[in-house]
């Protein structure tokens, strides 16, 4: 096979490398320069590093952040799997009417503008109380990322094999222990792909977060880089240490489930 | 795969399971139908109505007809934000396909360059909007790096986000270097299904690197390419991050689009009738590519 690569080839290899590792690069050295040394060229490489922009930014209200973000990120993932798991195995499994009008609600409502969503939204979390609260700002991402995470899982259940199941029904096992016992194990992949995507996903969400806790004291970390970034005059070492500390947990989920995301996304992605 | 030997009248099919199956739905269609169909039902019914900040929670809106929608395109700026958005579907959609194409057939090739490439791409599509947006925002500053770069040059400063026009094209570029891993990687992975001995074929008949990619690679990402290219309109279309992130609309409203309007108008002038109505928009042509979505994916599940 021919598989050298040309010059053609290592052209375009060093552009894409550029494109997304200096803008990496680029966060990571300005969170360690001194205010006076963001804007001026002779230091853009060399520079005296300070951890001033880190030693700055955390307080507190930043651990208080990172607690929010936590409880968002994880307590979405554990309501979009609760939700989706057994939907997706329906709609893979079932041939009936319904489950053609759930794939194509899913399918519509995945593409639905989040800013039309928290409109309606705001005003319905103000009557049933779900404003300001963890469980308001929960419950609107597991409804966003819901029909995503429902339909990139339901090519994992389709490729169970059907004669597995018949089986343990054969066997005498019921609906809820086949599903239990035998289904879930083997679609165990899809489940951990969408589990890390939902995760990456409710963690960098930031506009209903910013838009149903109503003061900043209950903002996550990504709510809190959004409003730091419009302000007026930036404080840009300040404003990439907590970038790079938003994103350390998403480097973590990154590097443990790589391979997952690598092969996942593409076999539901056109599914 | 063998088929299932028990024929049953509900293995037909080979996955088939009994309607019993249908209460797993159960769960996921109250809480969609609660906090995803319920809410767009009330963004049509706000549309319809006077709603201010005053009388957001206060029962016994005034109902206006469709005053909402004709005040958006007389007195606020619907037009120009359908405009817009049709700007940045353009661009995040060309920049979004070609590039993400061109990427995947760089990285179809093995080795630690390629493999590294993909794991760079694919971390950068998987950190938080605001992380993205924020650095775009230094680096496009009007001192940033690429600015210091053009100074070195010897050529003139651009103002990428002070100018109405270099603005909606800079956001929507960045929103187009967000989207380019994800297509890479959906286009790589169509790249890779491709049996080898196609390509030792062409080399056999002498195929150039670039006919390679004419009558083999683009051929056989051809079904990828179509349900791609709806997904990076819609995707182009309801980005808000980066707009949010690196000008909140502006300068003046340059980058407001369509879905951004919508926001605007509801959580910055509170005008939340005006706003559902410009969101009800947005919706709207959300709707209209669904529609042209199941369209590709009915007509690729046939062939």
């Amino acid at each position: 096979m021919n598989f050298h690569a040309g010059p053609v080839a290592i052209v375009t290899k060093l552009f894409f490398t550029v494109l997304y590792g200096v803008p990496l690069l680029w966060i990571v050295l300005t969170s360690f320069k001194d205010s006076a040394d963001v804007f001026e060229p002779s230091s853009a490489l060399l520079f005296e590093p300070t951890a001033q922009a880190y030693t700055r930014n955390v307080n507190s209200n930043l651990i208080d952040a990172l607690g929010q973000s936590v409880a968002i990120a994880v307590g979405a993932t554990v309501l979009v799997l609760l939700i989706s798991v057994p939907a997706a195995y329906a709609l893979a499994r079932v041939t009936h009417w319904s489950v053609t009008v759930g794939l194509i609600a899913l399918i519509v409502l995945q593409m639905m503008p989040q800013t039309a969503m928290v409109i309606p939204l705001f005003r319905l979390f103000g009557d049933w109380g779900l404003l300001d609260s963890l469980a308001g700002v929960i419950i609107a991402d597991a409804a966003l990322l819901t029909p995503f995470a429902t339909l990139l899982l339901r090519p994992f259940f389709r490729a169970v094999p059907m004669s597995l199941e018949e089986s343990g029904a054969l066997d005498g096992a019921g609906l809820f222990r086949t599903f239990w016992l035998i289904v879930l194990p083997l679609a165990r992949n899809g489940v951990l792909t969408i589990s890390s995507i939902t995760f990456l996903l409710a963690w960098g969400e930031f506009l209903y977060a910013v838009s149903f806790m109503l003061s900043p004291g209950g903002y996550p970390l990504s709510a809190l880089l959004s409003q730091q970034v419009s302000a007026f005059g930036i404080d840009w070492p300040g404003l990439m240490a907590l970038a790079v500390l938003t994103s350390i947990p998403i480097l973590i989920v990154f590097i443990s489930s790589y391979r997952l995301l690598r092969d996942g996304l593409t076999v539901g992605a056109v599914k | 795969m063998t088929t299932a030997p028990l024929t049953t009248p509900r293995s037909r099919r080979g996955f088939q399971n009994s309607r019993r199956h249908l209460v797993f739905l159960i769960p996921a269609a109250a809480f969609m139908a609660a906090f995803a169909v319920y809410p767009l039902l009330q963004l049509a019914w706000m549309s319809v109505h006077d709603v201010t900040q005053a009388t957001l929670n206060v029962p016994g809106w005034e109902f206006v007809g469709l005053e909402n929608f004709i005040r958006g395109f007389t007195a606020g700026e619907s037009a120009a934000a359908v405009n817009r958005t049709l700007v940045v579907v353009a661009v995040v959609t060309t920049a979004g396909m070609l590039l993400g194409f061109v990427a995947a057939i760089a990285m179809r090739t093995s080795g630690w360059w390629s493999a590294a490439l993909l794991a760079l791409m694919v971390f950068v599509w998987a950190l938080p909007p605001v992380v993205n947006g924020s650095v775009w925002k230094f680096l496009l500053a009007e001192r940033g790096l690429f600015n210091t770069v053009l100074g070195a040059l010897g050529l003139d400063t651009l103002p990428f986000l002070y100018d109405p026009q270099w603005a909606l094209i800079s956001v929507a570029s960045v929103a187009a270097f967000a989207v380019i891993p994800f297509n890479a990687l959906v286009f790589r992975a169509a790249l890779m299904a491709i049996p080898p001995e196609v390509f030792e074929a062409a080399a056999v008949d002498g195929a150039s690197k670039f006919q390679e990619i004419r009558f083999i690679m683009v051929p056989a990402v051809r079904g990828t390419t179509l349900v791609l290219f709806v997904l990076t309109v819609v995707y182009g279309f309801r980005s808000f991050d980066y707009i949010y992130v690196m000008t909140f609309g502006g300068p003046g409203t340059a980058t407001a689009t369509l879905p951004f309007l919508g926001y605007l108008q509801a959580f910055n002038r509170y005008d939340y009738g005006l706003g559902s109505a410009t969101s009800f928009l947005a919706v709207v042509g959300v709707l209209a590519l669904a529609g042209a979505y199941a369209w590709t994916i009915r007509r690729e599940e046939r062939t």
